[in-house]
């Protein structure tokens, strides 16, 4: 069957990310919620020094430690490898964002209307808006997704809740690749039925050797790096996003 | 939309009071019916695709604008198109926040207080904005046109503005490249002839130097990202070799295979090192440099060629006798001869004696490469190159010479121009020029008017205009905002006999992007009357504009523009994506309204003429010059003149027009029919020498003709002559999240990189005491006139950067805008214009002495 995971090559990010502002719009998150984040590192010292590039989602890990601590079944795993948040379920106790050692997960702190980029309401803009929050609100973030039915795609609709990367689930259960995939433009991230070897994604991962993030931990991630290597702790971190809420 | 997500706190609570059962979504008369979008009835519910173009950048990538009942959710690259083959960069993706973005003007606006500070404006109807004027440009014509400047940011529509507006106005046109890249243009031009800088074959190439190449952040020849790294990974996945030369290890990052930290400043005399080595080795193209330079040309010792009839001479080794350069049969590249008593020696013999000086050793002390690497890196180009080999392409067989470079914003440096040269040399020696593999200049080989008119620049007597065209001061010129500055500031200085009066500002920012800031200001203050075109307030519309127009963004049509990846032939037109907002306008209804005002668009000479010939409309395509076009129809007058029988319509429906893969025999200056067009390429310039004494014997300064010399040759850079306490040298660099100075108050790529920042080497830092994040003042010093100027920014530690240099990127230091505050000061407020900061082609350098304190 198909199990869903994401190949990441090193070899090819050039920590543009655009993968970042691509996953922004589609999926309407709130300001200073990044669900993909791209690490910009460097090693070493001068003049032996290397710069490395790091996309990182939600791992959708098979052993999520965020699913086994929700304790309203919001954070599930779903068949086809996706791990999700029903946002109708979720209570906000946060136990997702300390379990998880991605960091991946974010808390909504404000309303809508108070934690989006533009101001919808501007009169000129809600012409040709309807008034939307944001203006360029995705109108498939609303159906509700899989075979449970469940409300689980986008971010930024309630405030109280904790949210991350769904994988794009409105566009994955719509035949189309993630935001972040698409809008990559290297083709360093790879999505597609790691179950099948045949997949570019299968296929990318065979290509090289490759790791995952924290594997010693057992948390089984289904996002896999190819090429390049594992941050260490000698890598520091360089132009590091810290968005203000 | 907005009343479902309103609704829906309540709806979720009600949810849980029955139970959390999502599932009853969908019965009949349940307000929970509305949580499912597919079910609320929309009058006419659509979702399509739209294709237009990137505004931003100036690739102009392919976007598919997805729309909603008519409302745009989001930009998606368009896959059809060969520059970005469905993608898009941060601020392709994060411009739909622009588009939406509430600060954008919202009407004309006429300013009501004195020019040089903040703007107070009072909005205005369309019709008396433009109507003010054309008022001026009607009145500035009548009296004398070389008062009316048109200047340009960003290259869009050439025909159209550059071309037909400027000449039905009859303006003076100023673009921006002078402080990007033009004295690269003009070194390629001049030594090879295609418009350009230079760019691997990448297809092809192994080895590529990425010299000064800002691979994971910006630029690269002509494009501005995208295609570059598309093809830089392609061709790394088939073993290619980068050697990043860059102060600065960042822009190379990952890709850097190998990292030549070397001091800002000195790429000519690195370039002047590997030619040394290659020419002492002999490990050289001697085919290519004899039959399609003119390295064998043979040079008298007053510097200039031995020419009989009015032809080049070469040394004829089979009749031991100089012969015309087109009808010896074995000219030689070497040795010194002598020729009716006096010495002459093949240009190639002269580059050789003047390579002596540039050992690697000698080299290593100017650039801070190591004579080793120097010498090594030399060697594995040499071994690369493949000298002699040919690879079947398209059915031809054509050299092969996979070693190249990218070295687009090389030339923002004092020696720029030669430095340019310098590098062209590198790849001449090698024969890597248009061979397979080797480095292009542009995506097709094509001679420029340049190669001819670079050639036989005839240096005038002043009075000069105030651009100081064919001048004793820039015989080659690149025309730069920063020179126009400083002759309407001092005209008398420099001869000129005319100051400009009427400005129209298209896209620009000119307050921002060059150097300095202060002499830009000083310098446009002086102008009468300024109009700005830009869908945002920009920071010199604020100090300087009278008048300011609101254009639009993605909507509206624009166009025609390139679309070809350096291997494909497309075209492409930027289509609307809806209708104007904020009361905007395209800029070709802005220029046809304009033009309508002015009294310059029906009839002989007028814009709608100009359109015809511009746009090279066709029977029974050609617009009839005494009725205005909507521009819709100007656009598919144009396309069906192209024979697009669909015309536009093909445009609005797949956004480019793919012709298909360029044949190498287009493609490859070798390939063409005679190779290379017939020109041989300068690796000398005799015609540099004879500006040198034109120059002085019109009494201008050394500091002006000092690098008009036909060899490239070093000199210590002017910064140099800075006091020693200026200890380091501030280089700029472009983040990928930003272009120019209009994104970064984009909130969605603002909030990646909100703040100005000084990087620099924790040595460095620590020996000042300057810890990560410190506030720091930075003053840079002008080492003729003694001139400081200090900004204070937030230090970053960062060990990818040589400890005596430290940078700063571009594109902060906006304040109109309210996203924009508190973001950190312009890097143009550090750097200088004129005399000893811009090029001997009036190019500004962006390099300067610093001395960092904490704050």
């Amino acid at each position: 069957m198909t199990r869903y995971g994401m190949v990441i090559d090193l070899d090819r990010c050039t920590g543009c990310r655009a993968c970042m502002v691509a996953c922004k719009v589609e999926n309407n998150t709130p300001v200073a919620n990044l669900w993909m984040y791209v690490f910009r590192f460097e090693e070493g010292t001068y003049p032996d020094v290397r710069v490395n590039f790091m996309p990182r989602p939600c791992m959708h890990c098979d052993n999520a430690p965020c699913v086994k601590v929700c304790p309203v079944g919001a954070r599930f795993k779903r068949a086809d490898g996706l791990v999700a948040t029903d946002y109708e379920r979720c209570i906000g106790c946060r136990y997702c964002e300390v379990a998880c050692p991605y960091g991946v997960n974010f808390f909504n702190w404000k309303e809508p209307a108070k934690s989006q980029y533009l101001d919808g309401k501007d009169a000129t803009v809600a012409s040709v808006t309807g008034g939307a929050v944001p203006p360029y609100d995705n109108p498939d973030l609303d159906a509700p997704y899989g075979t449970e039915r469940r409300r689980i795609a986008g971010g930024g609709q309630l405030k109280g809740v904790v949210e991350k990367c769904t994988f794009c689930v409105q566009r994955v259960e719509a035949g189309r690749l993630p935001a972040c995939v698409t809008s990559c433009p290297v083709q360093a991230l790879v999505f597609g039925d790691l179950d099948d070897p045949k997949s570019a994604a299968s296929q990318r991962l065979e290509s090289k050797r490759s790791f995952r993030l924290l594997e010693e931990l057992g948390t089984r991630p289904r996002v896999h790096y190819v090429g390049g290597r594992p941050p260490t702790a000698e890598s520091r971190q360089i132009e590091a996003v810290r968005a203000k809420v | 939309m907005s009343s479902i997500r309103l609704g829906r706190r309540t709806l979720l609570k009600a949810a849980g009071a029955s139970g959390g059962a999502v599932a009853a979504a969908g019965l009949a008369g349940d307000p929970l019916a509305t949580l499912v979008r597919a079910e609320v009835p929309a009058a006419v519910p659509t979702d399509e695709l739209v294709p237009t173009l990137c505004w931003i950048g100036k690739q102009d990538c392919g976007i598919l604008a997805r729309k909603v009942n008519g409302r745009v959710v989001s930009l998606w690259g368009n896959p059809a198109h060969p520059r970005n083959n469905g993608t898009l960069c941060p601020k392709g993706v994060g411009q739909i926040t622009a588009l939406y973005d509430p600060h954008r003007l919202r009407s004309p606006l006429v300013r009501t207080n004195a020019k040089g500070v903040a703007g107070e404006w009072r909005p205005a109807g369309w019709d008396e904005a433009l109507g003010m004027i054309a008022a001026r440009i009607t009145d500035v014509r009548a009296r004398d046109k070389r008062l009316l400047i048109w200047q340009k940011g960003r290259s869009k529509a050439e025909a159209i503005y550059d071309t037909a507006f400027v000449n039905a106005i009859g303006a003076t046109k100023i673009g921006h490249g002078a402080y990007c890249s033009d004295a690269g243009y003009r070194a390629a031009e001049y030594t090879l002839g295609p418009q350009g800088v230079l760019h691997p074959d990448f297809r092809n190439t192994r080895y590529v130097l990425a010299w000064g190449w800002n691979v994971t952040n910006a630029g690269g020849n002509k494009l501005c990202w995208i295609t570059w790294p598309q093809q830089l990974a392609a061709a790394r996945e088939r073993g290619l070799r980068v050697v990043a030369i860059d102060p600065r290890l960042r822009g190379a990052g990952s890709f850097a295979d190998e990292w030549v930290p070397i001091r800002p400043g000195t790429d000519l005399a690195l370039a002047l090192g590997f030619s040394h080595v290659l020419v002492k080795d002999g490990t050289i193209d001697k085919e290519y440099l004899t039959r399609y330079t003119n390295a064998p040309f043979l040079v008298k010792a007053d510097g200039t060629f031995l020419r009989a009839s009015g032809k080049e001479q070469v040394w004829d080794k089979a009749r031991g006798a100089p012969a015309a350069f087109d009808a010896a049969a074995d000219p030689m590249l070497e040795g010194q001869y002598v020729s009716g008593g006096e010495a002459v020696r093949p240009a190639y013999q002269a580059f050789a004696d003047h390579l002596a000086s540039y050992a690697p050793e000698a080299v290593a002390t100017i650039t801070g490469v190591p004579a080793e690497q120097i010498a090594r890196i030399a060697r594995e180009l040499a071994a690369n190159a493949e000298i002699g080999s040919t690879k079947l392409v398209d059915g031809l067989r054509l050299p092969y010479r996979p070693v190249s470079a990218m070295a687009y914003h090389m030339s923002q440096q004092e020696l720029g121009f030669q430095a340019l040269r310098a590098m062209i040399g590198v790849f001449m020696l090698l024969g890597a020029v248009e061979a397979v593999g080797g480095v292009r200049v542009d995506a097709t080989y094509n001679v420029h008017g340049n190669f001819k008119a670079l050639d036989e620049v005839k240096i005038k007597d002043p009075p000069y205009d105030p651009l100081l065209r064919a001048s004793r001061y820039f015989p080659i010129n690149s025309v730069s905002p920063s020179v126009l500055a400083r002759t309407m500031l001092d005209p008398g200085r420099y001869g000129v006999d005319h100051v400009p009066e009427v400005l129209i500002l298209h896209m620009a920012n000119p307050l921002l992007a060059f150097g300095s800031q202060r002499l830009m200001k000083d310098g446009y203050a002086k102008f009468k009357f300024v109009a700005v075109i830009d869908p945002w307030l920009s920071e010199t519309a604020d100090l300087i504009a009278d008048v300011v127009l609101p254009a639009a963004t993605m909507e509206k049509y624009e166009g025609p523009v390139g679309a070809t990846d350096f291997y494909t032939n497309a075209t492409a037109l930027r289509t609307p994506i809806m209708q104007p907002l904020f009361g905007s306008r395209g800029e070709v209804d802005i220029y046809l309204d304009l033009a309508e005002k002015a009294g310059v668009l029906f009839g002989a000479g007028g814009f709608l003429d100009e359109l015809n010939k511009a746009l090279g409309l066709k029977a029974p395509y050609v617009l009839d010059t005494s009725a205005r076009p909507e521009v819709r129809d100007l656009f598919d007058r144009w396309a069906k003149s192209q024979g697009l029988a669909e015309g536009i319509a093909k445009f609005e429906k797949e956004g480019v027009w793919v012709r298909g893969a360029y044949p190498a025999k287009t493609y490859y200056g070798y390939a063409h029919t005679p190779p290379f067009d017939g020109i041989r390429h300068r690796l000398y310039g005799e015609s540099l020498l004879r500006y040198q004494r034109d120059m002085r014997a019109k009494g201008a300064d050394e500091a002006y003709w000092r690098d008009y010399t036909p060899l490239p040759t070093w000199r210590r850079p002017t910064m140099d002559g800075s006091p020693p306490d200026y200890d380091l040298t501030l280089i700029s660099f472009k983040l990928i999240e930003f272009k120019q100075s209009r994104t970064s108050f984009f909130p969605l790529v603002g909030e990646l990189a909100p703040r100005q920042r000084l990087e620099i080497n924790p040595r460095t830092a620590r020996a000042k005491g300057i810890a990560d994040g410190d506030d720091v003042w930075v003053e840079s010093h002008h080492a003729l006139t003694g001139q400081t100027q200090r900004v204070k920014v937030q230090a970053r530690l960062v060990e990818g950067i040589r400890p005596d240099v430290v940078g700063m990127p571009h594109h902060y230091g906006t304040w109109t805008h309210p996203l924009a505050k508190g973001q950190g000061p312009a890097a143009a407020e550090l750097f200088f214009g004129g005399e000893g900061y811009i090029t001997n082609t009036a190019d500004q350098s962006f390099q300067v002495k610093v001395r960092v304190t904490k704050a």
